[in-house]
């Protein structure tokens, strides 16, 4: 097969990195799979796809210049940084984000993960193959690959080697499955705590420590009290807060929000605002939550303009209908909270 | 001189209480936390977005499922904010009023489920620190929270369904009631 055409591959559910378009040519022509024990699916679909030769990469040893692309199925250690390090396109049927040693090559432009075979498919703008050529032709390469691949228990490989899909190379694909999710959910949960839970303690406590070593927590309390420490405080501050031509600018990032509730916080644990308003109180000082993001938010929906343009009052207003009601609501689902 | 020394001692002494709060925190949140955000961050990469998908076009035909259903278990396997994007199933006039149900659902389940809102955590913890000091229980808090909340944004969504009426009336737009098949 000399007609190599274009692929595009993007990322599966839950992974990162592409969409990849895979362009080979009389040189680079090669599709390696370096995954454990059986061919990948994937990588069969890929080289039936462009017409490129599938190469077990376990097997044998292919010039870095001849690889179209790289199939792997790395739980986030070395494989995965080893290709893109060399600017090979990478595909990892993990899920894997940019990790291990060389995470810093793991780019979205190199390195696609979590690919499944339906992720795989052609080019646009790519001539699309004739429709019987096209139906013809995956099933005509799939009994290839067939044949190829499973000749039965060959002896030169070890046993997870074996490219049949025994069922030992499939109980160790599932329990590899499994370990790199739970080791990737590892990796994201880190990086959100780092990235994003101890800055924000950090700056916190600094802040609380401000208030608790200062004066100024008195003169806070003398604010905050009246309003936080009884309902009817409440529902003004709700009404402040919700107030159509103010509330997206109290939004952004939810950091007002968050300041005030971690001074009310302080307050209850002072003592001076009791300990059951503490439902109420979240939802008075977030009356305005998200009032800032909606024409991203409907946009994330695919909104139409028109939508966008009557959802942005339309949700501002609903906000501040509902700021009100809803600190009542919770008043009522607060009482028995904390007596005893 | 005493005084210049009482000075850097209020002043340092602000930082040691800073820090006091922080150590604190990491050692009685984090531990908890990362667990329950590794569990929660496998479990919504097992289940998969394309399920979720299929399911969010199952909730959209009535309020009770757009409201109450979506806006938790979109947010929950969604977080904020992909779990805004599952309003690209429901049809065009009712996307305002999920968005408001699901922005409402970022944070009140933040409490039992802080993987779906991390980044604005401190609205929940902040306050519920407060209950921490008093040596009080903070699920009771967060279990309340999680479900007068589920009330609260059901009453959300459907209250910005008359606001989007009215401002539709206002502007003159007419914003369709029933989903496009492309």
């Amino acid at each position: 097969m000399a007609d190599y055409k274009s692929v595009v591959i993007k990322a599966g559910s839950g992974g990162f990195g592409g969409p990849l378009t895979i362009v080979p040519d009389a040189h680079k022509n090669k599709v390696v799979c370096i995954t454990g024990g059986v061919m990948s699916p994937v990588a069969q679909r890929i080289a039936e796809m462009t017409g490129c030769e599938l190469v077990d990469g376990f097997k044998t040893r292919v010039p870095d210049d001849e690889i179209a692309v790289v199939v792997i199925d790395c739980g986030g250690t070395l494989r995965c940084g080893i290709y893109p390090q060399k600017r090979i396109f990478t595909v990892n049927l993990n899920s894997t984000g940019p990790s291990g040693p060389l995470a810093d090559h793991i780019k979205a432009d190199i390195y696609v993960s979590g690919v499944k075979p339906d992720n795989v498919s052609f080019a646009e703008g790519v001539a699309t193959p004739p429709p019987q050529l096209a139906a013809a032709a995956p099933a005509q390469s799939a009994g290839d690959s067939g044949s190829a691949f499973k000749k039965g228990y060959d002896t030169s490989k070890k046993i997870t080697e074996q490219s049949s899909g025994s069922l030992m190379a499939k109980i160790g694909q599932f329990m590899g499955g499994i370990v790199s999710v739970f080791y990737q959910a590892g990796r994201d949960s880190v990086n959100t705590v780092i990235r994003t839970i101890l800055p924000f303690m950090a700056f916190v406590s600094m802040l609380i420590g401000v208030i608790l070593g200062t004066g100024i927590g008195d003169v806070i309390a003398a604010i905050l009290s009246p309003l936080a420490g009884n309902v009817v405080g409440l529902v003004i501050l709700a009404c402040i807060c919700s107030f159509p031509f103010l509330s997206p600018f109290l939004g952004p990032g939810a950091v007002i929000a968050q300041v005030i509730g971690t001074l009310i916080g302080v307050q209850i644990g002072q003592g001076n605002i009791p300990p059951h308003l503490a439902l109420p109180a979240l939802f008075a000082i977030n009356a305005q939550c998200a009032c800032d993001f909606v024409p991203v938010g409907l946009g994330l929906a695919e909104a139409e303009s028109e939508t966008v343009e009557v959802g942005v009052p339309s949700v501002l207003y609903s906000r501040f209908l509902t700021g009100p009601v809803s600190v009542i609501l919770a008043y009522f689902a607060s009482l028995g909270l904390y007596e005893s | 001189m005493d005084t210049m020394v009482q000075f850097a001692q209020a002043f340092i002494g602000m930082f040691n209480k800073g820090g006091e709060i922080l150590a604190g925190w990491v050692s009685g949140i984090i531990p908890t936390l990362v667990v329950l955000l590794v569990a929660m961050n496998a479990l919504v990469k097992m289940v998969g977005n394309e399920r979720i998908e299929k399911f969010a076009g199952v909730c959209a035909g009535n309020p009770i499922s757009r409201y109450i259903v979506l806006p938790v278990i979109g947010v929950f396997f969604f977080c904020n904010p992909m779990g805004l994007s599952l309003g690209k199933f429901l049809p065009e006039f009712y996307k305002p009023s999920y968005y408001a149900a699901s922005t409402g659902s970022c944070h009140t389940l933040n409490g039992l489920f802080p993987h779906i809102n991390p980044g604005e955590l401190f609205v929940y913890l902040g306050i519920a620190n407060g209950i921490s000091t008093l040596g009080l229980n903070t699920t009771d808090l967060a279990l309340r929270y999680l479900l007068i909340g589920i009330v609260i944004n059901f009453l959300r969504g459907w209250v910005t369904d008359f606001t989007t009426a009215y401002v539709q009336k206002q502007q003159g737009i007419e914003l369709s009631k029933t989903l496009k098949t492309n």
